[in-house]
């Protein structure tokens, strides 16, 4: 595969329906979550109103250089994930940068945008901030454990570490998803798909109530907005990989809706009906119960 | 007759080493080694004496040609010469010695000279 | 030729004439004691000469015109001419020494010197048992009237307790004479021999009693409690003569007593000395005076002489080269270090950091101690090669085993001395050497280095002292008195010009690990610039290092890669020592160092199987079933300086407590040894199995945990160093991990953490570094925000742990993705496990080093400091260049390498065609990630700016903060404990297990010895029954034999 000037414009359309996807979908969240609460809950437009006031806000503060790129990398990070991933099987449009790399570039750039998050909330100089990071990326070191397994396992189970040839290998019948040829992976992978959802019981890392809102606590007007472009973009970029490796992909945009949703659904399934943990607590978690699986995965494999 | 000497060098010895060892007093012990040196030198003597046999001086009576069967080995006597020179001097070095440990602790007891150890 | 009986008779003549002296004459008898002296060596000398270089035959020489039995014989060849020469101009100097003290004693002294090095002569030259025994008296007297030239008042103890002894070894000696002459009719000990001594009657027991009066003299433990007190008590310069002189002597004499012996007595000899060697050894670590603990020393190397005399039926013709590469260098040595005892005024081991700011004696004492170490380029180096090779190739492993340990005991306690030379308190006086003391040490020290050539020359060896790295590193010892800056830029300049010489010779892995060695190490001196005045001794020790680095590389055989080993090894050291508080670590680095060289050495003695000469390539050939632990021993080795798990605690305190540009240089080059080590031991054995167990899986289980401990325990450092420090275990294990895998890509992969380690590890220390010289504390706590005022360090930093996280677009990605394809055809996939843990885990520390620094809260006390020294910025940004250029084009070092592989591991390589890097399972295309994920950046940046044009930067504390002010930088600054639940969470994975086992047994080996020591009551009577026990037992044990 190499580089067309036209891979761009279809990048930017791959990343509008996403992000309006997004927004949507993260506000239907919110409300289905708080009806389970017996709450009103929010519009469903709401972030397309946060997102406009918050870029409309002038704001005429920083804390430095690292802290106004903070946002750039992170929404640099979602944006990059998304397009490094080809979202949509067989369709040419749709593979947006998937030339770059494979899934080892996904795993990875993974992180880019909690790097640069990090450091511009450190340099809000905020202590809150700092709690945040220390607990995000200490619970992140856990949970992305099993997930590693996992996608090990899947790649060993295919021979090949290329996204589009891991969908292929799914395609045919339901019986042919990861989730049914390879159980024990899938199951790792969906337990630590719930740590990187920052819901309960892993929120911690915003934990409202103890450390305000953690690591954005100095964030406002257009830099939280970036933010929450990015909180709309990431889950979902996340989302793609999860269903590409186990759940056979998403050959049509409507198998992509419904898929994203479904496995959205998930975290937030667990969210409503579990507390908070604390760090140590949900990191044992983790190694307790969620890396076994991923140990019997690869040794099945 | 040999043997006899020769045992009573060894009881020497013996007696030497015992008197040595179990004597703090350093003038007893010395006195206790010259015992056993002389047990030493009678050892050496016994060794070397042959029944029978004269003096290993060449003279008028006893010609060279028959110097070899007629005479005690000369070797063991010169030794016991060299042994008793050496043992007066080593005697005569500790006695110095304990002149010497007595000037500077006023005791002559052994077991008062453990500074150093370990 | 001046016949040898003047050495006897100058002295006793000599003697003789000072006693007819006038009292009043002292200057007149101190010059004539000086001339007999010089006249008998300047006799040795000559009659060394002519058989070493010559080739005359021995001489016999017969006192009363008559051959034995009917008259007294000397003989005189090569090594009696050695130790007469040896013996004398260690009198010699000892007199020059003892000037002061002789002059102040008078004649009867001086007669006394001259008798004791008479009789060390006649116990050398003498033929004859009796005449031994004589010889032997006159030593004792001479000694107990030498004592008495110490000033210290204990020493009339000591030396009547010697009295006692030697009165015991005088009976048992002339009454086992007594009983060998009735029994063979001869004095003369070639005519015992021939007449086969022991097989007579009573023979046997007479043979007993003789030789173990003689060896009686060689103080062997426990019978030596008088020895240990007359080197405790005696003058220095007596001491030396009694320790170099009197026990070469004696060692000769039981050397010629094991001619009537015969073989049945060897193994009596090696064992008296092997249990000497190691006792001794480890008696000697809890001492804490100087002159015991060399008696304890000079006891265990005269054991370990014994030991070789011992082995002789196995040593043959090499006996010669090797015993008097271990006598003589002990010899120099002790001799020299009691010279030197007697410069120190106080008798502790600490009171020694007088010396400090004394290069001279310094240089003396670093001579001295890679002497009695065993250290490349001295004698006992080549000899320790040749015994250990021969030993191994006869199945004495045991043997091998116990010279090795106790040669490791040896170097820890001689190593912890000199960290006290250059690390302890400020002295509070001076020593200003009186200039002839100062000349004797210096004489002894310059002798030393004349043996190591000479030793080297006669080895069947490269010579080391002609190696042009080696050399090349001495030099800067003449190059001390200029300016730092001048010899930065000869170091660099020659650095650069080695590897150019180097180049077309180099295969494509050399050419990487000699890139990083040498222009890396050239980079690194960069930031040596910074440095200013003299800095006196640093030039000789980075550049042994860099010699040794250079020398192993390119070694072709076991031995050049050994001695590169060990001098790299010793280089690093002395860099490590000049940290400010670095004096532990340095010590334990050393002993985990050398005891990993002692056992790469005894895997290539295993490997040799008793041939001295094996080529690398030929481990290849190392037959089953010796094979896998040939591997196991060279594994283990290699993995001390890699600093894997279990043999990794000397790492964090060694890089931590450093210096700025040292740190660097031992983290991101020397590390990189053990890997060279393991990559030429993998590619020449392969997989090997021992037990059934494959060894590299082993291998890959120890890497993976060493990944995983060293990643998890730098996340609860505080010290910004160590962090880094725990970070290269963690990289290391990687790199092992990765070479264990025993692929294509495994190796690959290895490499480039190999270049990326290098990159970012340098980068990082160097940086923090320069922060630490600024604000004057490694503490990452105590700084915070220091963002604005150090913009630079802070970006090197930013790059660096994106670099080291594997984040893309830079670097360190490169080797997470050439991993997972490695990893996809890997054998073993449970030690995955841990690697998967580790790679997050690195995340955390490497946040909390840029965050805690660099970001948070600025402190007051630190609201003016400046940015890092230019010349310490300096290599971190050409560091950041290479970086940035290896991120975009990997092919650049990898292209040959991965072709390179290609012919151990066909299967698996790289197709590097085009922008895209494909293998089997994935592909990647580092210039289209650098672009995507910058144009998306800039971008968003872009549209930053654009809506948020107008910000400003606000004060400090303008924070959210429940609308209240906080209190102080310090406790708004979250830092301390960055990752405390992490500690709850993981339990046990955190504890200090290995530091805790091998404290425990570092305090077992010291308590044990200080227990046993006790035995040495102090009393005489107690000392004589040690010895009638030690007779008594010897005894019944011989009879069993």
């Amino acid at each position: 595969m190499h580089f067309e000037w036209m891979m761009i414009p279809y990048s930017l359309l791959t990343l509008f329906i996403v992000v309006n996807y997004g927004l949507l979908l993260t506000a239907l969240m919110q409300k289905i979550g708080a009806r389970v609460g017996r709450r009103y809950g929010i519009p469903i437009w709401q972030n397309y109103i946060d997102l406009v006031k918050n870029y409309g806000l002038r704001s005429s503060i920083t804390h430095g250089v690292m802290f106004y790129l903070g946002p750039v990398f992170r929404l640099s990070g979602g944006v990059g994930l998304l397009l490094f991933v080809p979202t949509i099987y067989g369709s040419v449009m749709f593979s947006n940068l998937s030339f770059a790399g494979d899934l080892i570039l996904a795993l990875y750039f993974v992180f880019f945008g909690a790097l640069g998050m990090a450091l511009g909330a450190g340099e809000s100089g905020h202590p809150h901030a700092a709690i945040g990071v220390s607990r995000g990326l200490s619970q992140m070191t856990a949970a992305e454990l099993p997930f590693a397994l996992a996608v090990f396992a899947v790649a060993l189970q295919y021979q090949t570490l290329s996204i589009t040839e891991i969908v292929a290998a799914q395609q045919g019948a339901v019986l042919h998803w990861t989730l049914f040829t390879n159980p024990f992976a899938v199951a790792a992978a969906m337990l630590s798909f719930l740590g990187s959802m920052m819901r309960p019981p892993f929120d911690l890392v915003l934990a409202p109530q103890e450390i305000p809102i953690g690591p954005p606590t100095e964030y406002h007007s257009s830099y939280l907005a970036l933010m929450q472009t990015n909180r709309v973009i990431f889950p979902i970029a996340k989302i793609v990989i999860y269903m590409n490796l186990f759940f056979g992909g998403a050959a049509s945009w409507p198998v992509f809706f419904l898929k994203v949703f479904l496995i959205y659904l998930f975290s937030l399934f667990v969210g409503v009906a579990f507390p908070r943990f604390r760090v140590e607590q949900s990191i044992r978690w983790f190694l307790v119960w969620a890396l076994p699986l991923g140990i019997v995965a690869i040794v099945l494999v | 007759m040999a043997h006899i000497a020769l045992a009573t060098g060894f009881i020497l010895i013996l007696i030497g080493l015992y008197g040595a060892l179990t004597n703090r007093n350093i003038l007893r012990m010395i006195v206790s080694f010259t015992v056993a040196d002389t047990g030493v030198n009678l050892v050496i003597v016994a060794v070397g004496y042959l029944r029978g046999r004269t003096a290993p001086i060449l003279d008028a009576t006893l010609p060279a040609a028959e110097a070899a069967a007629r005479i005690i080995d000369p070797v063991p006597q010169a030794l016991v010469l060299t042994a008793i020179v050496i043992g007066v001097g080593i005697t005569a070095l500790m006695l110095a010695y304990a002149y010497k440990l007595h000037e500077t602790k006023g005791s002559l007891d052994i077991a008062d000279y453990r500074e150093l150890k370990w | 030729m001046v016949s040898p009986i003047f050495i006897i008779a100058a002295g006793l003549g000599t003697a003789f004439l000072l006693g007819l002296l006038r009292d009043e004459w002292r200057a007149a008898a101190y010059g004539l004691t000086l001339a007999a002296l010089a006249g008998t060596a300047a006799i040795a000398g000559g009659w060394l000469w002519a058989f070493a270089i010559d080739g005359a035959a021995p001489v016999e020489i017969l006192t009363a015109g008559t051959p034995a039995p009917f008259a007294i014989n000397l003989r005189l060849g090569l090594p009696e001419a050695a130790l007469l020469l040896l013996a004398n101009l260690t009198g010699l100097l000892s007199a020059v020494y003892l000037k002061d003290t002789l002059s102040h004693l008078g004649r009867r002294a001086m007669a006394v010197l001259l008798i004791i090095v008479m009789a060390m002569g006649g116990i050398i030259l003498t033929r004859d048992l009796f005449n031994l025994f004589v010889f032997f008296e006159l030593i004792v007297i001479s000694t107990g009237g030498l004592i008495l030239l110490s000033a210290e008042r204990h020493a009339l103890g000591a030396g009547f307790k010697y009295l006692i002894v030697s009165q015991l070894i005088t009976i048992l000696l002339l009454i086992g004479i007594i009983f060998a002459y009735h029994a063979a009719g001869t004095l003369n000990i070639d005519g015992m021999a021939a007449a086969s001594l022991v097989m007579l009657k009573g023979g046997s027991l007479a043979f007993f009693l003789i030789f173990i009066a003689v060896v009686a003299e060689l103080k062997p433990v426990p019978a030596n409690g008088w020895a240990l007190d007359i080197y405790e008590a005696a003058h220095p310069a007596f001491s030396a003569i009694f320790s170099a002189a009197v026990a070469s002597a004696s060692l000769f004499a039981v050397d010629k007593l094991l001619l009537i012996g015969g073989p049945a007595w060897l193994p009596v000899a090696t064992a008296i000395g092997i249990i000497s060697f190691v006792a001794s050894n480890l008696l000697a670590l809890p001492q804490t005076n100087d002159r015991r603990m060399l008696g304890y020393s000079s006891v265990g190397q005269v054991g370990l002489i014994l030991t070789v005399l011992g082995q002789r039926d196995i040593l043959g013709d090499s006996t010669l080269f090797i015993a008097g590469g271990i006598l003589f260098s002990h010899a120099v040595a002790k001799a020299g270090l009691f010279w030197l005892s007697g410069l120190v005024a106080g008798r502790n081991l600490q009171d020694w950091s007088a010396l400090r700011g004394q290069p001279l004696l310094i240089f003396a004492f670093v001579t001295f101690l890679a002497m009695l170490s065993g250290l490349p380029p001295f004698p006992g180096f080549y000899a320790k090669w040749e015994l250990i090779h021969l030993l191994a190739g006869h199945g004495r492993l045991v043997l091998l085993a116990l010279i090795l340990f106790g040669a490791l005991l040896e170097a820890g306690y001689l190593f912890r001395w000199f960290g006290y030379i250059i690390k302890g308190e400020q002295p509070t006086e001076v020593i200003v050497p009186a200039r002839h003391k100062l000349s004797v040490a210096m004489i002894a020290a310059l002798a030393g280095w004349a043996l190591g050539y000479l030793w080297g020359g006669l080895s069947a060896h490269n010579n080391l002292l002609q190696t042009l790295p080696l050399l090349f590193a001495l030099g800067f010892l003449l190059l001390e008195w200029l300016p730092a800056w001048i010899k930065n830029s000869l170091a660099i300049a020659g650095l650069v010009a080695w590897f150019i010489l180097g180049y077309p010779g180099y295969d494509p892995l050399q050419l990487i690990f000699a890139t990083i060695m040498l222009l890396g190490g050239a980079l690194i001196l960069m930031a040596s610039y910074h440095a200013q005045g003299r800095r006196v001794g640093f030039y000789p020790s980075a550049m042994l290092m860099y010699a040794g680095l250079a020398m192993l590389i390119v070694a072709k055989d076991s031995f050049n890669f050994f001695a590169a080993w060990e001098l790299l090894t010793v280089g690093s050291y002395f860099l490590i020592l000049r940290g400010k508080h670095s004096e532990p670590h340095a010590l334990s680095y050393i002993v985990f160092s050398l005891g990993g060289a002692f056992l790469i050495l005894a895997g290539f003695a295993l490997a040799a199987q008793g041939n001295s000469q094996f080529s690398i390539e030929a481990l290849r050939q190392v037959a089953q079933p010796l094979a896998p632990w040939v591997f196991v021993l060279l594994a283990i080795g290699f993995m001390t300086k890699t600093a894997a798990i279990g043999l990794h605690i000397w790492l964090p305190g060694a890089h931590a407590e450093a210096e700025t540009d040292v740190s660097p240089m031992v983290s991101g080059i020397l590390l990189k040894a053990g890997l060279f080590g393991l990559f030429m031991l993998l590619m020449h054995m392969g997989k090997q199995q021992l037990y059934g167990v494959e060894l590299t899986h082993v291998l890959m289980w120890i890497g993976a945990l060493s990944a995983l401990i060293g990643n998890l325990l730098a996340i609860f450092q505080e010290d910004a160093k160590r962090l880094l420090a725990y970070s290269s275990i963690g990289q290391m294990g990687y790199a092992l991990f990765g070479l264990a895998m025993m692929n294509h890509l495994g190796w690959l992969m290895a490499l480039m953490f190999v270049i990326n380690h290098y990159i970012y590890k340098s980068m990082l220390f160097l940086s923090v570094g320069g922060i630490a010289k600024r604000t004057g504390t490694r503490l990452m706590y105590k700084m915070g925000g220091l963002i604005t005022l150090m913009p630079l360090s802070f970006i090197a930093v930013l790059i660096g742990i994106i670099a080291m996280s594997g984040v893309p677009p830079l670097s360190g990605f490169g080797g997470r993705w050439i991993f997972y394809n490695a990893i996809m055809t890997a054998e073993y996939r449970l030690p995955m496990i841990l690697i998967f843990l580790s790679g997050p885990i690195a995340f955390l520390y490497l946040f909390r080093l840029i965050h805690t620094i660099f970001l948070g809260q600025l402190k007051d006390e630190h609201r003016k400091i400046k940015e890092a020294p230019f010349w310490i910025l300096l290599p971190q940004f050409i560091y950041v260049v290479c970086l940035m250029v290896f991120a975009l084009v990997p092919g650049l070092a990898l292209r040959r390498v991965d072709a390179y592989i290609s012919q151990f591991f066909p299967q698996g390589a790289l197709n590097w065609e085009g922008l895209t890097i494909t293998s089997d399972y994935g592909y990647w295309s580092p210039v289209s990630i650098m672009v995507v994920v910058g144009v998306i950046f800039m971008t968003l940046f872009a549209w930053l700016l654009f809506v948020n044009r107008k910000a400003q930067k606000v004060k400090q504390f303008n924070i959210v903060f429940a609308g209240e002010r906080p209190f102080r930088p310090e406790t708004t600054h979250f830092a301390w404990n960055f990752f405390a639940p992490y500690r709850k969470a993981l339990g046990f994975l955190t504890q200090p297990l290995v530091t805790g086992f091998w404290e425990t047994l570092t305090d077992l080996l010291h308590t044990a010895a200080d227990v046993a020591r006790r035995f040495y009551t102090g009393n005489a009577q107690i000392y004589a029954i040690h010895f009638l026990a030690f007779v008594v037992v010897l005894f019944l044990l011989s009879r069993g034999v």
